[in-house]
């Protein structure tokens, strides 16, 4: 028992950091990056060739990282550039579309010239014993870079000055724009910023179990699942949702049967709308 | 100080005011008074680079500074008070008085100033801006607005959703602001309130200018009296 609720935290911690990155852009852009989840493949497939290539773990995790946040600005300077004509439900609708379009040609061209690529970190230091139970190091090293950067995260949104103009476009974006903050340069930094959280997944995830080229849409389903129940644009919400999401997750496949798992995330995403309509954190309905 | 000539905007190629020129004048308060939809809030709204204008130039401090975006019109040194306030209703009243001062830290004199101004929002400055009253929420967005330290400050309707008694407050601080030396230019429908405060008017009806002049003049002007004063 206890050690599946571990399981569940080390992946909570995870599917958070996840959530958080789509739950930013949404709050900031009103734009639902249906191909955030191909972003964290992308990561993680850079990742294995460059270190098939001969480089060493800690600047391949870069180049991935790299490779994610390229493709964030990329879209962002692109072909979200006439989302942001639009307002409100129009945006978020044409956003959607047009991501998902993106999604399917990453994977399509995945398919085609990587078919077989797959991104596994092994850490082999000895298992740690923790509550009795021996957890494997990769978890331990995933959940210890998941809540750096968390704390990372809060810190640069609470404490910044540019954390918090980007928490004040998210909150009224018209009242920010008087105070002088520019909303496009705002947007900018936080796709480069979640272009770096689905990185940083990539690396966790590939801790403790690989990759595939075929991840995207699961990813990118678990994130909206994590940014729903924690509420549209509210990062502790993204935190305590994966946190929730996870533990649901290891329970349900360890005592039920992995194959129901995501029926049972969907039906406990729904109850809570079915509860909180806002989420858990939602600002507004 | 702001000079705008001829300026015509409105939504969707219809023009919500038309062939507008108002110009205000270093340390003036200067009041925009119209009934609802006369047309005010358009006038100020493409001032501040909020709407797009379609015609007509705004000019501030010898630069023209039409169709600037908001952001660039906000760090030049005009601060908007919105009637909807637009605050951060999550964050702290002291958080939303520091973004005030965006992009810079917030000046201590400048804070303090503020304070004095408006002592309730030291008592709640760890409060949520969005669960606090009217009234306050109202001394926020005025008090917000001046973090920057303008040299114009622009409000419309101040009075929006207050009782009678802290429409009068609202004033009393603008008065006092405008003691202080503060160029101000406000738009407002509570006719006697604003003529109170300001030096000069201007009577916009149906998108434009009817009238204009000295605010005394104004408040001896039959045709204000009949329509904003109650003097039958």
């Amino acid at each position: 028992m206890t050690a599946v609720i571990l399981d569940g935290i080390v992946l909570g911690l995870q599917f958070g950091l996840l959530g958080v990155g789509l739950t930013v852009v949404y709050g900031i852009g009103g734009v639902l990056n249906l191909a955030y989840g191909q972003l964290a493949v992308v990561a993680a497939i850079v990742m294995s060739i460059t270190m098939r290539s001969g480089l060493a773990t800690g600047p391949a995790v870069l180049a991935g990282i790299s490779a994610a946040v390229a493709i964030a600005l990329l879209l962002n300077f692109t072909i979200l550039k006439p989302v942001y004509k639009r307002d409100d439900e129009d945006r978020v609708l044409l956003s959607l579309l047009l991501t998902i379009g993106v999604a399917f040609i990453i994977d399509g061209f995945l398919v085609w010239r990587y078919p077989i690529e797959a991104l596994s970190l092994n850490i082999d230091w000895d298992p740690v014993s923790i509550l009795g139970v021996r957890m494997r190091a990769g978890s331990l090293l995933a959940s210890a870079i998941t809540l750096l950067a968390g704390g990372a995260l809060i810190f640069f949104f609470r404490t910044t000055t540019t954390g918090k103009a980007a928490r004040s476009v998210i909150q009224d974006e018209v009242g920010a724009r008087l105070c002088g903050v520019n909303p496009a340069a705002v947007r900018t930094l936080i796709f480069a910023l979640s272009g770096v959280l689905a990185g940083l997944f990539a690396t966790t995830q590939a801790m403790t179990s690989p990759v595939p080229i075929s991840a995207g849409f699961d990813f990118t389903i678990t994130a909206l699942l994590v940014t729903v129940v924690g509420g549209l644009g509210s990062i502790r919400g993204a935190f305590l949702a994966g946190l929730i999401l996870g533990v649901v997750n290891a329970m349900s496949s360890f005592y039920i049967g992995s194959y129901v798992t995501t029926i049972i995330l969907l039906a406990a995403a729904a109850l809570t709308i079915v509860v909180r309509p806002s989420g858990l954190f939602g600002a507004k309905a | 100080m702001l000079e705008v000539s001829n300026l015509s905007a409105g939504y969707d190629a219809k023009a919500v005011v038309l062939d507008v020129s108002v110009n205000v004048r270093e340390g003036e308060a200067v009041a925009i008074i119209g009934s609802n939809g006369a047309g005010k809030t358009t006038l100020l709204r493409a001032i501040c680079g909020l709407l797009p204008v379609s015609s007509g130039n705004v000019q501030y401090a010898g630069t023209s500074i039409t169709n600037l975006a908001v952001h660039e019109i906000a760090r030049s040194g005009i601060a908007f008070v919105p009637a909807q306030r637009h605050l951060f209703p999550e964050m702290t009243v002291a958080e939303n008085l520091a973004l005030g001062a965006f992009p810079h830290r917030p000046d201590p004199d400048q804070h303090a100033l503020v304070l004095d101004l408006f002592p309730r929002l030291a008592e709640r400055r760890h409060q949520a801006a969005g669960t606090m009253s009217g009234g306050e929420q109202q001394m926020l967005a005025v008090g917000r607005a001046l973090m920057a330290n303008p040299q114009l400050l622009i409000l419309d309707e101040p009075t929006t959703g207050l009782a009678p008694r802290l429409a009068a407050q609202a004033y009393e601080s603008l008065a006092a602001l405008r003691g202080q030396g503060m160029t101000i230019l406000v738009a407002e429908q509570q006719v006697p309130l604003v003529l109170g405060i300001a030096d000069r008017g201007y009577v916009l009806e149906n998108g434009e200018i009817q009238l204009e002049g000295l605010a005394s003049d104004l408040r001896g002007n039959p045709t204000v009296q009949r329509a904003y004063l109650g003097v039958v």
